[in-house]
Order: structure tokens, then C-alpha cells, then sequence
């Protein structure tokens, strides 16, 4: 990639940055070459995403120097990185939802007609056309489109095309993937590749290993806000990058199980479930779940998973067809009887349903619970009961750090999942219903968590597993249905499937008759 | 930047915000002083009068706190709400509404009860608990309209202050109307209603007042704090999808919490009518307390015990602008604008704050 006297696009050198105590970044050194892509791999909490604030402009470092393109460089806002060329796509979309995605792109930067300064909404819609066009983006054909009314996929490639429309030469996308669906991610990997023979220079934020491998030229890796090491993508395995990032051995397979399901205990008949635009998004779903069992739910985001975990869950009401827990109709449960008839819940969003980020532990503690003797009694909360309870949480699931009376939003990802999943199985539940349970987070905090639910399971515990991630569901799952436009479309063996097969089921093998349309054999059961 | 800037104001400790307040305040009363100075008045005098107006004297005392107390309670009434969530504006009209609920009660009943301590006493429950009811009511509503309607609360009890100021108003003028009276008002409440002052002189302030005003806020702290209905109510003001995850049911919360903000409005009212006013007067005619406690709640960043001393310090301020109107030549408009800055430079940070956690900037780095 190096060409003898091209400098690199970015260098950063001995960055250190602190909050408090707390050193998010020890100096770290990272270079990245003009025209690659370069991965910056790492745990939650390993001090990525502080880095490449310090780059943005975000943050102020502490130590350390930027260099942009051979030349030192200081950015007191993003405005300034923006302005030598920096680009960041955040993680969590930096959109005005209500706003239209011409709107959106141009925001900050509209050009201006005369001097009466008019937006000169024509100019910007050319321009981003242009852009679309290049990339092969269908963001052209939305540009009236408010941002609420687009999926995730498109978000982000709006986000892009805010960016290149901005001029950013260097591209930083903060965990790109974690919200997109496998194909969503082939995308992605092309529009950078594409982005990269362009001669544009990309930054990777990411903990998953195989994509790294896949798209990237180097792979920088962070463990505890120090570099560990970088490492050409060529040259190196997921099990090594799994060791630097985590600092031991990990072990990915699938165990096999030594107990038996016993009966079922969750049942679902023919739900029909509407969503929140009004259209039917759970079709006629059946599902029964046995103690003892780990049933997955795979599915491209947005196929009505959500909404069938809310009607189990007692979130949202169905508009027909019944949910029974343990032989008896709960259809019309609230959540709150629910919860305290033996149904927990992990949600699919930590930051704004499973934790309220302002509360301490303490109090995110309480969160669910708050019904439930001994830790409300009449209505008065016990909090010396929550306080013991939380420290059990924190103690058992090795939450770091260890501090009962830090906020929520002090924690990393991953801390705050394995919180989260303490809390819930807490207080010995009967079903346990798990969205994304390990979603954003890191690779050492999955392997916890995947190993708890599966010593769940072998208690006796039904679980259910939403997950986007095929890796996920195939290794933790006894069964896996594959949800797709609102119906179970098949439900399999996980020992029995590849993850190319369960990936063409969920993109509904009927609809993309070319390339799925003969491969379907030994899939449906 | 905005986002840095949020963020840092969302992390701000209850100390370092008891020190934005003080300083807050001294900026304010020095800017305030610049403005008398440059108005051609004598400054120290002015300072003095301040002091004086609000401390000076048994009398002047007891007006502080008289007006202390009603700035309290309906301070509280607004921090309930603005803790939860919900933006309640309406506490000067569930105040009318509650406070015409206990006057009309009392005058009611009181043929019905014997005259002496014990029907007082009565009389005056029953006048507090016709207040909250009627307050809470009249808070219901516009909170009703925000949970099943999804009318914008903020303009509901806006216009429901402007409909209780009208309503009162022609009952009072007309059906309720003293006869004989030469102002428009209620027949005034039997000798039996009303409390001691015990210390102070006849001030339309009681001790005892002061008293109920300090547990009910104690009362309001513990609901808020220590019991399950305070945990969903805070939750859904901090993260309503959390407390909905939770299971708190999102909808009954809101008209729990505007029906729990408005009845505390109403025993406000009952304070005003038994202890100080004892007949019920024009609406339009009466303090905006409703509002000023709005200012009130932020000055104490919505916390009930907080409202105790921003309560003091605006009947500190109201009582002092009483009498430097009275004894001084210097405008009682340069009093309102020292209250005013007090406002801008403490309670705005604190809606700021509340802005950026509404609009979702700041303090979401992971």
C-alpha cells in the first residue's frame, strides 16, 4: 500500500487521553497508510472509539500529536477534522430523524445561491446524485425521504454520503457492521473497497474478527488503551487477533449438550402482531419452547422480531392469536405481570431500555425488579436489599470495575450487558427471552455471557435468542428458526445447517431466485 | 462542541450545582446593583433595603416567610412533575382551582359543624382534601390529554391556567360573590379557620404553616426517593423506554405524576386561603406563584428538598420588593429584574440541561 514517498493519511503519535483516573488512551502510536483500510480492533472498553474522538476532534488529548497527511494537525472541534479531510460515521447515526436525507447531507454545509443566502437546494441535490451515482448508492433515489422512514443499512449510507460530500478523504466508521445484516455487511465491504480504489483512506472500528480479516490491509489492536500490536491482514489468524485483543485463549466452538429438553412451557399460536407504522410485521408465527432449551430466532433485522419478542415479552399487544407461559394464556399480561410470573427479558438496547444511564447500579439494580419482594415492600423500596442484590450482580458477573455506585454510562458495552444479564436472571425466572444478548459487545464479555446461558439451559431455564449474528444463534441454539417479512420461513437443527444456508433463508430464498433458488436443498425440513 | 458542552453540564454534581447556584446569585444581585447604580440610585441603600426588606423585622419575617411557603409548595408541586418527565405549567391554575375548592367547602360545611377548635380543625381537612382533590383533578386533565391524546402538555396547562383564571373568576363575581362586598370576592371563612401564628403577630403567617409546608416536602422527598410509585415516575423522567421496559405502565404514570403535582398545587392554595388569605379573591388579582415556582424548581435542579432554599430566596426577594417599594424611591421593577437575573443565570444552565437530555445531546459516550 506504502508508495516510497506518499506520507501516511493519518499518524497519530504517543495519543494519550484521561478521564479522571481512568487513562482511555497510553500512548498510543497508529499510522495509517494513504489509500488502505485499516482496522482498529479491540474489546469494549479497549479505548477504539476514545481514539478516533481524539482524531475527530471530540476529545482533546492529553499527550501526543496528529499528523494529517505528513503535516501536524490540531483539532479543538470535529468542525476542524472535517476541514482536513476527516470523516467520522458514527456508530449511533449522527441523523435528524424528522429531516429529509437532502436535508441531512447538506446540514452545516448548504450551498448558498447568492447573496441574499438561499439554499440552493438544486446544486446540493446534483452533487449528491453524483456521489450516489459513483458508489452505486440507491440514497440517490431518497433524497425527499425523511431519515426515519429508511432502514439501517440506508442510514448508514446516507452518513457516507454526508461525509464525501463534506470532502472527507480519510473515512473513520465506528463499528460499521454492528447493525447490519450479513448481506447489509457485503455491501458495505464493496462500497469500501470501491471508497479504497478511489484512493480514499479507511479507518475500521470493530471487534469482529473475521470482517478485519476480510476487508482490511492492516489490523491495529487495542487491549486496555494501549496498542498491542499491528499486525498486515495477510499475515495473521482470528485465533491470534482473538488472543492479542483478549490477552488469552479463545475458544469458539459449539459444546456439545448433555442434558434433555423437558416440557414445553412457552407457546405461541397463530400471532398476529402489528408495528408501529401500522403494518402487520409478525405473520401467523408458532413457536413452543421446552424448559431446558435454548431456542434461536435468526433473521435480518426489521423481519418482526422485534415486535413477536414484544408481544412475548407484554410490550406490545397482539392483534390476534394467543401466548401461553406454562399451559396458561398471558396474551393480554402486562409486562409488570409478566416479569413477576417469571419472565425476564434482555432488551435489544442497553443504552436506552435495559439501563437508565443517569442512575448508578444501585438504582439500574431496582430496574424490573420494582414490584418484587424483598426489594419493595409495600411500596417502599428496601434500598440496603438493592444495594446487596446489585453487588451479588456485580460480583458474580465480573463487572468492571467493581463499584456498586458508578453510573451506567461510566460502564463499557460489554460491563454493561453481563449487568444487565445478572439483573435479569436475578431472581430465578422460568422463560428467559434474550435480544442481541451480546450485541456491541466485546469478545471476552460474549464468551461469558454464552457460557452463562448455556449453564442456564442446562438448569432448566427456556430461553429464547434473538440474534442478527448467525455465529451467535448457531452455537448457543438447540433449535433455530429463521424469521423472514414476519413469518417463521423455516425452523432447523443447528448441527444440521451451514451459516451460507441459514444466511439464505433469512433473505428469503423465494424472493432472490437467482441465487438461491437451487440451493434450498437439505435446508427446508 | 454542543454535544461537549452538554455533556459536561449533565455531569455537574450536587455541589458543584450548589456552587453555580451561590455564585449564581451573587452575579445576579451584582449586576443588579450595577443597574441601580447606573439608574442613578444609591446602591448601598439599595442593598440594604434588600437585606432589611426581607429580614429586618419581626413583621418583615414573617412576610418572607409567609411568601417563602408558598413559593415552596408550589415549587414542589413543579419539581414532581419536571422530575418525571412532564412538563406541568399548569400549577397557577390547579393553585386557583384548589384554592377555590377549599374556600367554597369550608364555607359549605362550616353550618354544619359546631364553631369551636375541634369544627375548625375539620374544617380545614376538609378544606385541604377538597384542595388536592380539586388540584389533582384539575392536573389530571391535562395529563389525560398528554397519555391518551398525546396533547403536548406544555400547551394544555398553559391554556388550562388561562380557562381556571376565567371560570374562578365569574364564580366569584357572580354565584360565589360576598354579598355586600365591595370588591369582588368570596364570603370570607368562619373565625374558626385559620392558624395560630403562634410566634409571629397577625402576619398571615403561622408557625405551624411553615411546619406542614417543611413535611410535606419531607413527604413529597420520600415519595420520590424511597417508594415504588417515586422509582417509576423518576425512571420515566430520566428514560421513559427504560421505565417502559420496566414495566411501568408509561401512560398511568404521566397522569399519576400530573395528578400527584397538581394536588400538592392545591394544598399550596389551601395554605393560601386558610393561613393568609381567608376568603378567596380574584384569580387574576392573586401571585403568579404557579409560575415563579417553575423558576423555583429549576433554581433547586427539580429536587424537592433543593425547593426549600430557592423557596426562601424568592420570598426573600418578593418580600424585599414589597418594601423597597414602599420605602424607597427606587422602582419596584429593578427588584423584578434581580429576579430575573437570578433566573437567567441559575435556573437557565438547569433547562438547558434538561433540553439536552430531552433532545438526547451529551453524555452518551461509551
Amino acid at each position: 500500500m506504502t508508495t516510497g514517498n506518499t506520507p501516511p493519511a493519518v499518524r497519530l503519535e504517543g495519543i494519550t487521553k484521561r478521564f479522571g483516573d481512568v487513562v482511555a488512551n497510553d500512548h498510543v502510536d497508529f499510522t495509517l497508510e494513504a489509500g488502505s483500510i485499516h482496522a482498529l480492533l479491540g474489546e469494549n472498553g479497549s479505548g477504539k472509539t476514545t481514539l478516533m474522538s481524539v482524531l475527530y476532534g471530540l476529545y482533546d488529548q492529553d499527550e501526543g500529536e496528529i499528523y494529517i497527511d505528513g503535516e501536524p494537525q490540531t483539532f479543538d472541534t470535529p468542525r476542524d477534522a472535517m476541514d482536513a479531510g476527516v470523516g467520522m460515521i458514527h456508530q449511533h447515526f449522527q441523523l435528524v430523524e424528522p429531516m429529509t436525507v437532502l436535508q441531512n447531507v447538506i446540514l452545516g454545509h448548504e450551498p448558498v445561491t447568492n447573496d441574499f443566502g438561499f439554499v440552493d437546494e438544486e446544486a446540493a441535490r446534483e452533487e449528491i446524485e453524483a456521489i450516489s451515482t459513483r458508489y452505486g448508492f440507491e440514497v440517490g433515489d431518497h433524497l425527499d425521504v425523511p431519515i426515519r422512514d429508511l432502514d439501517l443499512g440506508t442510514r448508514q449510507r446516507v452518513e457516507i454520503v454526508k461525509s464525501l460530500y463534506r470532502g472527507a478523504e480519510i473515512l473513520v466508521l465506528d463499528e460499521p457492521t454492528a447493525v447490519l445484516t450479513p448481506q447489509e455487511v457485503d455491501r458495505l465491504m464493496e462500497v469500501m473497497e470501491d471508497l479504497r480504489a478511489d484512493g480514499r483512506s479507511l479507518i475500521f472500528i470493530s471487534h469482529k474478527l473475521d470482517e478485519a480479516l476480510t476487508i482490511a490491509d492492516d489490523i491495529t489492536v487495542l487491549r486496555g488503551g494501549t496498542a498491542v500490536g499491528t499486525v498486515p491482514a495477510s499475515e495473521t489468524t482470528e485465533q491470534e487477533l482473538a488472543q492479542m485483543m483478549v490477552g488469552r485463549e479463545v475458544l469458539f466452538d459449539r459444546k456439545p449438550r448433555e442434558t434433555t429438553p423437558g416440557a414445553p412451557i412457552l407457546e405461541v399460536d397463530g400471532l398476529r402482531v402489528t408495528g408501529d407504522r401500522g403494518l402487520e410485521k409478525v405473520s401467523e408465527v408458532e413457536l413452543s419452547v421446552r424448559e431446558g432449551e435454548i431456542f434461536g430466532i435468526a433473521g435480518v433485522q426489521g423481519n418482526g422480531q422485534t415486535e413477536l419478542i414484544e408481544a412475548l415479552t407484554g410490550l406490545r399487544t397482539p392483534d390476534s392469536g394467543a401466548v401461553r407461559f406454562g399451559g396458561e394464556e398471558i396474551t393480554e399480561m402486562t409486562r409488570r405481570d409478566r416479569t413477576e410470573a417469571g419472565i425476564a427479558y434482555i432488551p435489544e438496547d442497553r443504552h436506552t431500555e435495559g439501563l437508565v444511564m443517569e442512575y448508578d447500579l444501585v438504582r439500574n439494580g431496582l430496574l424490573g425488579n420494582q414490584t418484587i419482594a424483598p426489594f419493595v415492600k409495600n411500596g417502599f423500596i428496601d434500598w440496603e436489599v438493592v444495594r446487596d442484590h446489585t453487588e451479588e450482580i456485580i460480583d458474580e458477573f465480573d463487572v468492571q470495575p467493581p463499584d456498586a455506585d458508578n453510573k451506567a454510562s461510566s460502564l463499557s458495552g460489554g460491563n454493561q450487558q453481563k449487568f444487565i444479564v445478572g439483573r435479569e436472571i436475578g431472581h430465578d425466572p422460568a422463560v428467559l427471552i434474550a435480544s442481541h444478548p451480546t450485541r456491541g459487545v466485546d469478545i471476552g464479555s460474549i464468551e461469558f455471557i454464552h457460557n452463562r446461558l448455556i449453564e442456564l439451559r442446562d438448569q432448566g431455564l427456556a430461553i429464547v435468542v434473538v440474534s442478527s449474528k448467525l455465529e451467535e444463534i448457531q452455537k448457543l441454539s438447540d433449535r433455530i428458526a429463521v424469521m423472514y417479512e414476519g413469518e417463521f420461513i423455516d425452523t432447523v437443527d443447528p448441527n444440521a445447517v451451514t451459516e451460507e444456508e441459514i444466511g439464505l433463508l433469512m433473505a428469503g430464498q423465494r424472493l432472490d431466485e437467482t441465487d438461491a433458488a437451487e440451493t434450498d436443498s437439505g435446508v427446508q425440513t | 462542541m454542543m454535544d461537549r458542552v452538554a455533556g459536561r453540564m449533565l455531569e455537574a454534581t450536587v455541589l458543584e450545582r450548589l456552587g453555580i447556584a451561590l455564585a449564581s446569585i451573587t452575579t445576579a444581585i451584582l449586576v443588579g446593583l450595577l443597574a441601580v447604580t447606573a439608574s442613578g440610585y444609591n446602591p448601598v441603600l439599595f442593598l440594604n433595603n434588600l437585606i432589611v426588606g426581607s429580614i429586618g423585622s419581626e413583621r418583615v419575617l414573617a412576610r418572607t416567610l409567609r411568601l417563602s411557603t408558598f413559593f415552596v409548595l408550589t415549587g414542589v408541586a413543579v419539581a414532581i412533575a419536571f422530575r418525571a418527565g412532564v412538563f406541568n405549567i399548569g400549577v397557577q391554575g390547579q393553585f386557583i382551582v384548589g384554592g377555590i375548592c377549599c374556600t367554597m367547602s369550608i364555607l359549605w360545611a362550616a353550618p354544619l359543624l359546631p364553631n369551636g377548635t375541634v369544627g375548625g380543625i375539620v374544617l380545614m381537612l376538609l378544606g385541604t382534601v377538597a384542595a388536592a382533590i380539586g388540584g389533582g383533578l384539575y392536573g389530571a386533565l391535562p395529563g389525560v390529554l398528554k397519555a391518551y391524546a398525546d396533547a403536548n402538555e406544555i400547551i394544555t396547562t398553559i391554556m388550562l391556567n388561562f380557562i381556571a383564571i376565567g371560570v374562578v373568576s365569574w364564580l366569584i363575581t357572580n354565584p360565589f360573590r360576598a354579598e355586600g362586598a365591595t370588591n369582588v370576592r368570596t364570603e370570607s371563612l368562619p373565625d374558626n379557620v385559620g392558624l395560630p401564628p403562634i410566634v409571629f403577630g397577625d402576619s398571615g403567617f403561622s408557625v405551624i404553616g411553615l411546619a406542614l409546608t417543611l413535611v410535606l416536602v419531607a413527604v413529597v422527598a420520600v415519595v420520590m426517593t424511597r417508594t415504588r410509585s417515586g422509582y417509576d415516575m423518576v425512571t420515566s423522567g430520566y428514560q421513559a423506554s427504560a421505565a417502559v421496559y420496566s414495566g411501568v405502565d408509561a401512560k398511568r404514570t404521566i397522569v399519576t405524576t400530573m395528578t400527584f403535582s397538581g394536588a400538592v398545587a392545591g394544598i399550596a392554595s389551601a395554605l393560601y386561603v386558610i393561613m393568609f388569605q381567608g376568603n378567596f379573591i380574584e384569580p387574576a388579582s392573586i401571585h403568579t406563584y404557579g409560575y415563579d415556582a417553575i423558576a423555583v424548581s429549576l433554581l433547586a435542579a427539580n429536587n424537592p428538598v433543593g425547593v426549600i432554599p430557592a423557596g426562601l430566596l424568592f420570598g426573600g426577594l418578593n418580600s424585599s420588593g414589597s418594601y423597597i417599594q414602599t420605602y424607597s424611591d427606587v422602582p419596584v421593577q429593578l427588584i423584578d429584574g434581580i429576579v430575573g437575573l437570578v433566573i437567567v443565570f441559575v435556573a437557565a444552565p438547569e433547562l438547558f440541561r434538561m433540553a439536552a437530555k430531552r433532545t438526547g445531546l451529551g453524555g452518551d459516550d461509551e
